[in-house]
Order: C-alpha cells, then sequence, then structure tokens
C-alpha cells in the first residue's frame, strides 16, 4: 500500500466516521443495551437443569424489552449474554473469566445451578464486583465474606430446619395428626447427607419424632426390596425418601408401591429440583409418584398464572419448575433494581439489591420476603412444599403460592 | 426375621439370574476367544435401547400388550445386539484375534484390551449423542407389581415376587440353559469348541476359526443384550448405565471359573445372592463390600473358582 492509498482510505473512512456521527449521533440514539449474564450448565449431566434455567431468562428478556426496556435508561434493552458451565467446576470457572473479559460492562448476571460452580464463578465475579443472582444453597456461598452475591433460595442448613416444621404446618392444615416415627431412605451422597444433618442432630427429637427405620445406601442401587421391607416391617408414620437420580427413585417407590405403601397410604417427603421434573413423571409414570410430596426452594404457582401459560407457549415444557421461575425472577429482579439505581453501573445496582425491602415488582417470584441481608442470604426465603397430584407437581405451600390443598396420606 | 430372609431371598435370586445372564454372555465371548471385553457393558446397553426401539417405534409394546411385549422385545433386542456384535468382530475384532494373533506379543492381549475399551468409550458417547442422557425406561406395570405368597398358611408373613424380577429370571434362566445345550449338542456349539481347543488344528480339521469367532462374538453380545433388555423392564436407563454393571460381570465371571458358561451364570447368581442377603446383617451402604470380600475369598481359597475345574475352555 503507498502513502497515497493510505491517505485515500483514512479519509474515506473519516467521512464515514463523521457522518455516523451526524445521522446516529446520540440524540437519536436507542440508549446502550443492559447487559445480564447468564452461566449454567448447557453441555454434560446438568444440560437439562442448564436449559430451564436458560428459558426462563429468555422469557424475562423478551417481556422487559416487548414493555419498552428500562424506563430509567431511557427505555434501554437487555441482552443476555450467556456462557456454558459445563460438567466441570472448572470449566465454569473458564467460563465466567471469558464472559466477563469480553463483556466490561456487564450489569450483573446468575447461575450456575451446581453449588461447586457457582462457588467458583463468584470467585470471578466478586473480583469484578459484579452482582451474582444464584438459585445454589450451599451454604459454603454464603459464608466468604463476599458483598457481590445473592441467594435468592433458603440456604441448605435453612431447608433442612424448616423442612420438619413446615411439613407439620401442611398435616395440620389439612386435620392430620402429627407424626410421631419417620423413617428415611436416602442415598450417601452429599446432598442427602447435608440435608438430614441438622434433623439427625437433635431436629427430629424437636419436632418430637423417633426416627425407626434409617437406611443409607451407595447408589445406584441394584434393588430396593431389603430397604423398602425394613420400612413396611417398621411402619413409621411418614417416610423421607432422599435420592438422586432417576433410577434409584423409581426403583424405591415402585417398591412402596408394590409392598402395598404406594399413592398415598404412606406420607413421603423428597426434596430436590429432579423430583419435580417433567421426566420423573415419565419414568416412573404418575400413579408412582402420587401423593408424593418435595421440598423445594421456588416453584411457579398462584398469582403466576399467566407467565405459566407464556412459558408453556413459549417452551412446550408442562409446567415452570424452580430453575425457570428463578431466573426468570433474577432478571425480572435486575430490571427493579436498575430502575430503582438509574443506572446500569454494577456496583450501584448491587448497592440497590442490597437495600432492597419489596413486596412488588420482582418480589412474588420468590417465596417468602424480598430483603437481602449482609452475607447475601435472601432472610425471609420461604421452602416450598409440592405434592405430586393426578401426574403434576403441585405446589401445596406456602398459602400464598399454593395452586392445591395438601392430600395428608391416610394409612 | 424369616420374613425378610425370604424377601431378601427372592430379590437376591431376582437380581442374580439377570447377572448371571449378563455373565454369561461374557463368558462364552472369554472362553472361545481368549478376549476380555471392556465393551461388554455397552452391549448391554445396546440390549436396553434395542429393547425400547422394539416396544415403542415399531410397535410391539402396542401389539403384544404391557406384559407380553417388553419380554418379546428383550429377546429380539438379543437378535439385533447378535448381528451388532458379529459387525464389531467383522471390521474390528476380526484383524486382532484368532490366526492372526498368534503371532502377537502376548497372543494379541495388548491390542485387545485397547480396543475393547476404545469401543466402550465409542459406544457410550455415540450414544450419548444419538439418544442423549435423559433417563429411558420401558413403561409397564410389571414392575410396580408383585404376586403375594403365603408361604406359611395362619402367619402373616407375606412374601412379594416382583412381576418383572420373577419373568426377568425365568426368562435368564431359560436363555442360559438353552445357551448351553446349543453350546454341547449343536453342530454349531461343537465348531466353537473346537476352535475354542485349539484354533490351529481346528483350522486343519477345515473348521473356519474365523466364523466361529465372529459367531461365538455375537452369540456372546446376544446374551448380554437380552439381559440388558430384561433389565430395562425395571430400570430407567442412559447410554452410561452399562458401567455399573460392567464389574458385577467381570467378578461374576471369575468367581464362577473362567470359561465355563454354567459356572458364570451361578457366578452372577452367587453375587446377586451375596448382594441383597448381606443387607440382613451388614449396612446397606456395605452391599457391594460384601460381595467383594466373598470374591476375594474364593480367588484365595479356590483360584479356579467356585466351578472351575481347572482353567478348561467352554
Amino acid at each position: 500500500m503507498n502513502i497515497l492509498d493510505f491517505t485515500r482510505r483514512s479519509a474515506a473512512i473519516s467521512i464515514a466516521a463523521i457522518a455516523y456521527a451526524f445521522t446516529a449521533g446520540p440524540s437519536h440514539a436507542a440508549p446502550q443495551p443492559v447487559k445480564l449474564a447468564v452461566i449454567v450448565p448447557l453441555s454434560g449431566p446438568w444440560a437439562r437443569n442448564g436449559e430451564l434455567h436458560l428459558k426462563g431468562a429468555q422469557l424475562a428478556v423478551e417481556q422487559i424489552n416487548a414493555a419498552g426496556g428500562i424506563k430509567a435508561l431511557g427505555g434501554a434493552m437487555i441482552e443476555l449474554v450467556v456462557g456454558d458451565a459445563g460438567d466441570s467446576t472448572e470449566k465454569a470457572k473458564n467460563a465466567a473469566q471469558r464472559l466477563v473479559s469480553a463483556n466490561p460492562d456487564l450489569t450483573g448476571g446468575t447461575g450456575a445451578f451446581v453449588s461447586s460452580f457457582t462457588l467458583a464463578v463468584t470467585e470471578i465475579t466478586e473480583r469484578a464486583s459484579i452482582p451474582w443472582l444464584t438459585l445454589s444453597y450451599s451454604d459454603q456461598i454464603l459464608n466468604r465474606g463476599f458483598k457481590y452475591v445473592f441467594m435468592t433460595s433458603p440456604a441448605a442448613s435453612k431447608q433442612a430446619a424448616d423442612a420438619l416444621p413446615v411439613i407439620f404446618n401442611v398435616a395440620k392444615s389439612v386435620g392430620a395428626p402429627a407424626p410421631k416415627t419417620i423413617g428415611i431412605i436416602m442415598d450417601n451422597t452429599a446432598s442427602p447427607a447435608s440435608f438430614t444433618k441438622p434433623m439427625r442432630e437433635g431436629g427430629f427429637e424437636k419436632s418430637g419424632l423417633k426416627l425407626v427405620v434409617d437406611e443409607v445406601f451407595t447408589p445406584p442401587l441394584s434393588d430396593a426390596t431389603s430397604l423398602v421391607q425394613k420400612v413396611r416391617t417398621a411402619r413409621p408414620d411418614m417416610l423421607l425418601v432422599l435420592t438422586t437420580n432417576v433410577p434409584d427413585t423409581k426403583l424405591v417407590l415402585e417398591k412402596i408401591n408394590e409392598m402395598g405403601m404406594g399413592k398415598g397410604r404412606l406420607p413421603i417427603l423428597t426434596n430436590g429440583g429432579h423430583m419435580g421434573a417433567p421426566e420423573l413423571v415419565k419414568a416412573t409414570g404418575k400413579d408412582m409418584l402420587e401423593g408424593v410430596m418435595v421440598a423445594i426452594a421456588n416453584w411457579g404457582g398462584k398469582g403466576q398464572e399467566e407467565l405459566i401459560k407464556a412459558f408453556q407457549t413459549k417452551t412446550n415444557e408442562p409446567w415452570m419448575t424452580q430453575d425457570s421461575i428463578s431466573t426468570y425472577g433474577d432478571i425480572q429482579l435486575f430490571k427493579d433494581a436498575i430502575e430503582k439505581a438509574g443506572s446500569a453501573d454494577s456496583k450501584k445496582v448491587a448497592e440497590a439489591l442490597r437495600s432492597m425491602q419489596e413486596t412488588s415488582g420482582a418480589a412474588k417470584y420468590f417465596p417468602g420476603t424480598l430483603k437481602f441481608d449482609a452475607t447475601g442470604a435472601r432472610s425471609g426465603a420461604q421452602l416450598v412444599i409440592l405434592q405430586w397430584q393426578n401426574g403434576e407437581p403441585k405446589p401445596v405451600y406456602p398459602a400464598s403460592l399454593a395452586t392445591s390443598t395438601a392430600v395428608w396420606p391416610k394409612r | 426375621m424369616i420374613e425378610n430372609f425370604l424377601q431378601a431371598l427372592v430379590a437376591g435370586i431376582g437380581v442374580g439370574a439377570l447377572y448371571g445372564l449378563m455373565c454369561v454372555g461374557l463368558a462364552l465371548i472369554f472362553s472361545v476367544m481368549r478376549i476380555v471385553n471392556f465393551a461388554q457393558g455397552e452391549l448391554l446397553v445396546a440390549g436396553m435401547y434395542a429393547s425400547l426401539f422394539l416396544v415403542g417405534p415399531i410397535g410391539i409394546g402396542n401389539r403384544l400388550g404391557v406384559y407380553v411385549g417388553p419380554v418379546v422385545a428383550a429377546l429380539l433386542g438379543g437378535v439385533i445386539v447378535f448381528f451388532l456384535g458379529m459387525a464389531l468382530y467383522e471390521f474390528l475384532l476380526k484383524y486382532i484375534s484368532g490366526m492372526r494373533a498368534t503371532h502377537m506379543e502376548g497372543d494379541g492381549h495388548n491390542p485387545q484390551l485397547s480396543l475393547t475399551l476404545g469401543l466402550s468409550l465409542i459406544l457410550s458417547n455415540g450414544a450419548l449423542l444419538v439418544f442423549g442422557s435423559t433417563p429411558q425406561s420401558l413403561q409397564t406395570p410389571m414392575s410396580s407389581t408383585a404376586w403375594e405368597v403365603h408361604p406359611f398358611p395362619g402367619t402373616d408373613i407375606v412374601i412379594f415376587l416382583n412381576e418383572a424380577r420373577m419373568v426377568g429370571a425365568v426368562v435368564a434362566i431359560l436363555v442360559a440353559i438353552a445357551t448351553s445345550v446349543f453350546i454341547a449338542n449343536a453342530r454349531q456349539g461343537k465348531i466353537l469348541r473346537a476352535a475354542a481347543d485349539n484354533p490351529v488344528a481346528a483350522t486343519y480339521m477345515g473348521i473356519s476359526v474365523d466364523g466361529a469367532y465372529r459367531l461365538a462374538f455375537g452369540l456372546g453380545a446376544a446374551v448380554t443384550g437380552v439381559a440388558g433388555g430384561l433389565v430395562a423392564i425395571y430400570l430407567p436407563f442412559q447410554p452410561y448405565t452399562g458401567v455399573e454393571f460392567v464389574m458385577v460381570m467381570y467378578a461374576g465371571v471369575v468367581l464362577g471359573g473362567m470359561g465355563s458358561v454354567a459356572g458364570a451364570f451361578l457366578g452372577g447368581l452367587v453375587i446377586g445372592l451375596v448382594q441383597q442377603l448381606s443387607t440382613l446383617v451388614l449396612p446397606q451402604q456395605l452391599q457391594n463390600t460384601a460381595v467383594f470380600v466373598i470374591f476375594l475369598l474364593v480367588i484365595l481359597l479356590r483360584p479356579q473358582g467356585l466351578f472351575g475345574k481347572t482353567v478348561d475352555r467352554v
């Protein structure tokens, strides 16, 4: 390229730039879009959960933008940037690193479903002062003194502490006598162990419950006969079934049914997102699940009928699970915070989130009250109880969310 | 107590008979070809998906109903896996086994190990691409219903015989007997035994060792495939399910005595029984520990296996 060419080209570029500045100058331009991140597993064994998360977030963005975007920023649109957390903490961390460096103007984000992934992702976002909302409920997430992490679900220890009193309330609300004896069938992975720890360490006694069967197995299960036979002999008033995968769940529930304790004869409480997944009913059939209760962090329920309908139409999913409603709520919550802060600056948005004490707006997507404490925990977060009724997991507790009344099984 | 014992015994037979059938497939391949097939778990899963395909899209479930359909599908699924096994032999295993392996270092065990292990990874990950990771299952009321038996009239002792497990066990025993009879009496069976005993001499006698090995691999795959179809009646599965059964298969074959088809079946049966009966005295978590303690004891006291004479082929 000779010097003349170079000058000509530079001149052309300058003219084009000036022309652009005049035609698309600040007075006419749409405001800068606000960037929000979603980092969830979109490949590997948790890909299905990631997909459900993303569907919720996408619906929220679509609705907010269609309604004119963020008013305080002159109708700024929300732009979703997505990262795949994959199947390991390493991949989750890398996804966060890439996303943060490629988007220095990121306002906030949500994810990453698996607690260990969230721990890794928030190490990166915390350093960049990006407010991060998460459904993950490991207590560790809160115990690091981070300032920009906000947990929307009740922490694991709180869920475990609340589960028994809540289930007693459910029994009481339908006029059933409080259970006196309880049994446990659980696998020996981290989640059931941490869920039952506070119960074993005095929780049962405090609730006046006697543990009469305590069966812990190593997954995968080859046969549930001996486990359920022991339950059949001891006949507890209620049973905790804490499995962490679909095949084990099917074996246990079918055996309970086979031995004449299914279809609502023995009250069963389970926990975890997989217990409300549409694919579970496909694997086990609706009869096996009838009456089974699930303790969970969030669910689409009463007052959200329109939203659920929009979600069903857009995604073809039969109901709005904890994963989808959480990310939907997260994006709505960010919108509220940005409106309140009047800015898309991540630090100001974090400040707005911290000072929130709302009862309207995005608050309705989070059971309990919407207020974060100094650690980032939502102090008023409430546990949700679902019950499988006629092939569908229906929220039966708390009353504000319940679309159905609990059926307390008769013996 | 008696009730618990009988219940565990019945569960052990139900689980063990299917373990036994899986072991028969592995033992057949090993005893004829001297190949330890690391991809046997994937052949089991192939049987599960074949069964699912026959029940659903092919419509066997609709035509034969939810009771007979899955059992027929498991047997026909075995036929599909038979051809899959033959194809795998023809395109891959042929080159590292039989006469070709006699000149290799260690009779070709190193390439055999690498190939079957690689095959296992390719089959499971390929299945993940095609079928996805969502667990699949055959919907049948058999898996959640039981025949109630009152063994001692006048007492309230009830034994629940799960329909899926019992039907599975009966079919597994029949298939194992049929395989055994085939090898002992049919002309093709004799060819298999000849090729197993001495491939060089068999070749001189006009036997196609290649053909015998192809049949052995196909048959071994098919038998394990049928077991897969029978397991699918009560257990949801995904592409990695095979891994859960592979250890049991190896242990069962070694326990029963390497190279003996009947021994392999009994080896699998013993594992099922130990697994279930151990829960009467040990915590449930130690189920598989009990299996391997028994396994190590047998290896220590009877290295040729429970039912093996010495190292004997077929």
